[in-house]
């Protein structure tokens, strides 16, 4: 089996992994972003300013990217605080936009002709790597207390303002997270693909991702796993069935939100765990009981709301 | 002045088409609180349905291709309805837009095995020839669109305002559980909706194919988009908002193309989706369920 022909699929389902993670993560405090795109797009650009016109190595250049995403993702969360439920999400999305036209009108990153002359750094390695931090950081962002903070706003925001919790410190966090994941999986997808254009940064390539996370499912950190892996692969895998593929392609996700409503991985007990090495992959309790759990402690100092003078 | 009136009168054509559009996902959104992705693709349908007509009966023209465009969208998104849509009320937004979004790959992707991925001809219904109107000179075929997309909104606007079947809609807009409670059949008016909605968009389809004399699997990702923030800048309490907003950004995008650039046209919708947003989050006139 020739391994080099499979190369690219590979390195593109795990960035993929990388973004979904970093929308999971954006995702927890109740705000679906729909400007993922966006985010790696700025990291893509951040990082191919910094290595093709500053001469920076690879490896700080990504992180430089990282950070830019977790700034721009902040700003977002700002800018949408007071809004709502659904012009929320709409917000995110024209502020997507607005970046795509931005980039567009911006020649000193290529305006409409792209952004080329990227050098190739990313190997599978790379990938791999990327993959294993982002991994990494969701699993420890979600068992930790700003996770459970997290999905306490996003289940409730008024029960959580009352307990303690301040939402905009929340909402900023997760969409800093989240956009420092989102950037950097978009910076090392630009050093694979050698170019960036505005029309990466669009509302459709961001929808994307918001349909690897409701295929997955959002209530386990597996599910964007499993569905930027399945979705990334399944036209490759259908790749058989030649012009049809796409088509069946649609045909699966109509069915699964039909059928699978929550996702394909979802939360509900199963009555087992599954347990590697000592660790617990899919937490088979309830959200429920998770969220008692971070009422009966003291919540940190830096979680807390300021008390208003009495 | 002469540009300004030229560009006012060419934005007004293609704000109207847009306001067509906005009104099947308007209507979509705020009877069934649904994102219907799928209308843009109806929308591709009925050019299709109409194209074909034309090719099978040519004697017969515009209108036999208007039939055929409404008959054969209004199909697609009355089955839409009850495979996809109609099990998805009242769930979450977002999957509903996922949803459709699947159907609308479907569709396009299907359409384009059928016709190939190129964009095709548009058989000339109308006749090429310019009308002046004062210092504004559009083609006869503009002329139509125009009149058409503005028949097709005046009629919804009767339909919603003053008919029971109206009335019965702009409640379940406002309450669908008390509607129910005061013996509205929600199902039926849902569907109705959406038949009504998808049939306009196929007339509309057939116009719009004439007017730029190519049709294509892939054009109703353009109009989808643009409906789409017309929908939002407006907000969704009142339908006839929405068809004011979609001519205004069309005129916006005709004059932006006229004074500016053509590659910041499509910025402008989203420039004034955000602006409106910021000072109106429910809209330029208020929505029912922000």
């Amino acid at each position: 089996m020739n391994f080099a022909a499979f190369e690219p699929v590979v390195i593109f389902t795990l960035l993929n992994v990388v973004m979904a993670l970093g929308l999971y993560i954006t995702a927890l405090s109740g705000q679906l972003s729909m400007a993922t795109a966006a985010i790696a797009g700025v990291g893509g650009y951040t990082s191919a300013v910094l290595t093709v016109k500053l001469g920076w190595p690879f490896l700080p250049a990504v992180v430089a990217a990282a950070l830019a995403g977790a700034l721009v993702g902040t700003l977002l969360a700002l800018i949408t605080l007071k809004m709502r439920d659904f012009i929320l999400k709409l917000t995110t999305l024209a502020f997507g936009e607005a970046l795509a036209v931005l980039a567009f009108n911006f020649d000193y990153i290529g305006g409409a002709n792209s952004f080329t002359g990227i050098g190739l750094k990313t190997t599978i390695w790379t990938a791999l790597l990327a993959t294993a931090i982002a991994l990494y950081v969701a699993w420890r962002f979600d068992a930790s207390r700003l996770g459970l903070a997290s999905r306490a706003v996003r289940d409730d925001p008024g029960a959580a303002s009352a307990m303690g919790i301040s939402i905009a410190f929340m909402r900023a966090i997760t969409f800093a997270v989240g956009g420092a994941l989102v950037a950097m999986g978009g910076a090392i997808q630009g050093h694979y693909m050698l170019v960036i254009s505005p029309h990466d940064l669009g509302f459709f390539v961001s929808l994307n991702f918001i349909i690897f996370l409701l295929f997955g499912g959002l209530q386990t950190l597996w599910g964007p796993v499993f569905g930027a892996v399945l979705l990334t692969a399944l036209p490759e895998m259908l790749r058989f069935t030649n012009e049809y593929r796409l088509i069946l392609y649609g045909l699966i996700i109509v069915l699964v939100v039909l059928l699978r409503p929550d996702g394909l991985l979802t939360r509900t007990p199963t009555g087992r765990a599954i347990r590697i090495l000592g660790y617990t992959l899919v937490p088979a309790r309830p959200v429920a009981s998770r969220a008692s759990e971070l009422s009966a402690r003291p919540l940190p100092a830096y979680l807390l709301r300021r008390q208003a003078a009495e | 002045m002469e540009l300004f009136l030229q560009q006012l009168a060419n934005g007004l054509v293609i704000g109207s088409t847009y306001s067509v559009v906005a009104i099947g996902f308007a209507l979509a959104f705020t009877v069934l609180r649904v994102i219907n992705f799928a209308h843009p693709d109806i929308f591709m349908v009925g050019m299709f349905a109409g194209l074909a007509a034309t090719a099978q009966w040519p004697a017969f023209g515009l209108l036999v291709a208007m039939v055929a465009g409404a008959a054969g969208a209004g199909v697609v998104g009355f089955v839409l309805e009850r495979t996809v849509i109609a099990p998805l009320r009242g769930r979450d937004v977002l999957m509903t837009l996922i949803g459709t979004l699947g159907v609308a790959i479907v569709l396009q992707n299907g359409m384009a095995l059928i016709v190939g991925p190129d964009p095709v001809a548009y058989p000339a219904l109308l006749p090429r020839r310019f009308i002046d109107i004062g210092p504004v000179a559009l083609t006869v075929r503009q002329v139509a669109n125009f009149a058409i997309c503005l028949l097709l909104l005046g009629l919804v606007s009767l339909y919603v305002r003053g008919t029971s079947y109206g009335r019965a809609t702009r409640a379940i807009a406002e309450r669908p559980d008390v509607a129910a409670a005061f013996g509205v059949n929600v199902a039926r008016i849902c569907q109705i909706t959406i038949l009504l909605a998808s049939m306009m968009a196929g007339v509309a389809a057939v116009s719009v194919g004439m007017l730029y004399g190519s049709a294509s699997a892939f054009v109703g990702l353009l109009y989808g988009l643009k409906a789409f923030i017309c929908m939002l800048v407006a907000g969704n309490r009142y339908f006839e908002g929405v068809m004011v907003v979609g001519l205004a950004i069309g005129i916006i995008e005709a004059l932006v193309t006229g004074y500016l650039s053509s590659s910041l046209r499509d910025a402008a919708a989203f420039f004034v989706l955000i602006g409106v947003l910021y000072f109106r989050p429910n809209g330029l006139f208020g929505s029912y369920n922000a």
